[in-house]
């Protein structure tokens, strides 16, 4: 430990100057715009935007589509990583590899391959079609159903990522006792399982539903312009109506969320290293 | 057994829904046909040679490998000090530097991208790429810092005391004895900085002008307009590229022991 207090501050000023203008001070003054009117700090932006009906569906849209694709991340997670945990070392492997391979794709790419499956000639219509099952292609684009799965494929292989190192983690034991000791497998999971990996589904959880919030791309292309989230509608207010009063609060309100998404993560992670 | 089965069932149909629209995606940029449809119309790689013959792809691609490499570089020029400053010396705000350094991580790319737009760009007159440049380097700082600082922990600092009383310089021990240590990490960084700058989207919505984009703004762009098989065989060979720098890294680096 060196304790040259000037030479540290040296090394360490070119990148907290470079993040401090290039990055703070701007997404500061555009959070305090916001804030104010033409006479001074005032709410009413605040006001506006949330007795604006369009605006209201769109945040409780953003709430409701992130919970839920962070419930199923979850239920898949869980079923998905105890499968993968309970694997031979070889073929584990190869299924993290196959889990985490789509992290490593350009989120245009994996959003776009759902405009070949869902599209009104896609896969999807091309087969119900085939069986008779529906007179001519129904929409499946442009819906909610459609960003809720654009996102859970985005965001799946966090979870099951998060799960799988907090599975591995447990005491090898602890199903097998539960087992013998005449547990079935629903109580096996619930007093068991869930307890010992709590903090792998908050930290996979927390990714996830961060992730859904501040999604652009997915609702952008699969949702467009019927279904806005959060993020799209910023865009939108922007780009249409120049309107920066609204863009200002919609940035605090994602600003906010993942803050307190990331200070739960931390404090979870705090709380690990002291047991 | 049948528990097995079941395991396997479980298994075949989340990786089916991770990864088969990427394997759709390819095979409906083999497609002969002229929309974009799978099962693909006949067999050809028309689409993949098209994708080549286009201009506006081939400006942005290049736009964001520059992008993407020289973000990436500079970010590790100003992150690998903070790093080693946070790594050995008892500093002052340490914490808070750091919380600093790491803030565009937590913050969502599209507000980045507006707010240095509206209040650094425009006041001050700004060029777009040279924005564009600004807002990457944001942007991977925070994973330079965090995979560099990572690669530091298991250092030993008396190894670097001991040469600096044997007659080394500071900067001769770092770079002597520091650097070689923490080269794996560095690079590490340097790939992660790389397909997080390619790949990102929000960070550059706003941030584009007349002539300059960054590619996934120029294929959501002509997703609006079109809706050929170029798209998908430019994503797939994107996807190839990504994959292929991820496994080489994998490879020769152990690029996972440092993500």
């Amino acid at each position: 430990m060196f304790q040259n207090r000037a030479e540290s501050l040296a090394l360490a000023l070119p990148a907290a100057l470079f993040a401090a203008l290039v990055f703070i001070a701007p997404v500061v003054i555009l959070l305090s715009e916001g804030l104010r009117n033409s006479e001074g700090w005032s709410l009413a932006s605040y006001i506006t935007f949330f007795t604006t009906p369009l605006n209201l569906t769109v945040f409780i849209r953003t709430l409701k589509l992130g919970a839920m694709v962070t419930v199923a991340a979850a239920i898949i997670g869980y079923a998905t990583a105890l499968c993968i945990v309970n694997l031979p070392p070889k073929g584990r492997g190869r299924m993290v590899g196959l889990v985490v391979l789509p992290l490593m794709i350009s989120p245009v790419a994996r959003t776009y391959a759902w405009i070949v499956i869902l599209g009104r000639t896609g896969f999807v219509n091309q087969a119900l079609t085939a069986l008779g099952l529906t007179d001519g292609p129904i929409r499946i684009l442009f819906s909610e159903t459609a960003v809720f799965i654009g996102l859970l494929q985005l965001f799946l292989p966090l979870m099951i990522i998060a799960l799988i190192s907090a599975l591995e983690n447990m005491p090898r034991d602890a199903i097998p006792a539960a087992r013998v000791l005449g547990a079935n497998w629903l109580q096996v999971f619930w007093k068991v399982i869930l307890p010992l990996t709590k903090e792998g589904l908050v930290i996979g959880g927390t990714l996830v539903f961060t992730g859904s919030l501040t999604a652009y791309i997915t609702p952008a292309i699969l949702g467009g312009s019927k279904v806005l989230m959060l993020e799209t509608l910023l865009y939108q207010r922007v780009t249409v109506a120049n309107d920066f009063a609204s863009a200002s609060v919609i940035a605090m309100i994602l600003i906010v969320m993942s803050f307190a998404a990331n200070l739960l993560l931390k404090r979870l992670a705090t709380a690990r290293t002291k047991r | 057994m049948t528990s097995r089965f079941l395991s396997a069932f479980v298994l075949s149909i989340v990786m089916l829904f991770l990864i088969g629209p990427f394997l759709i995606i390819v095979a409906a940029s083999l497609s002969a046909g002229d929309n974009l449809a799978f099962p693909p119309q006949g067999l050809s790689f028309k689409w993949v040679l098209k994708v080549f013959e286009i201009e506006s792809f081939r400006a942005s691609f290049a736009m964001s490998m520059m992008l993407a490499i020289l973000g990436t570089l500079a970010a590790l020029a100003i992150g690998i000090p903070v790093s080693y400053a946070l790594a050995r010396y008892k500093m002052p705000f340490g914490e808070t530097v750091r919380t600093i350094v790491s803030a565009p991580i937590i913050v969502p790319g599209i507000i980045v991208g507006l707010a240095l737009l509206r209040y650094l760009v425009i006041p001050l007159g700004f060029n777009i790429s040279f924005a564009l440049f600004m807002a990457h380097t944001a942007l991977v700082l925070p994973y330079a810092v965090r995979v560099v600082s990572a690669s530091m922990v298991n250092l030993r600092g008396d190894i670097e005391e001991a040469a600096v009383l044997l007659g080394c310089s500071r900067l001769g021990a770092f770079s002597r004895v520091v650097m070689p240590s923490i080269r794996g990490g560095i690079l590490a960084a340097f790939i992660l900085g790389f397909v997080t700058s390619f790949n990102q989207v929000p960070v550059s919505l706003f941030l584009s002008g007349p002539g300059v984009r960054t590619l996934p703004i120029d294929m959501l762009a002509y997703l609006e307009t079109t809706y050929d098989p170029s798209v998908a065989a430019l994503s797939a060979l994107l996807a190839f590229m990504s994959i292929g720098i991820v496994f080489l890294a994998e490879r020769f680096l152990g690029f996972s022991r440092y993500v």
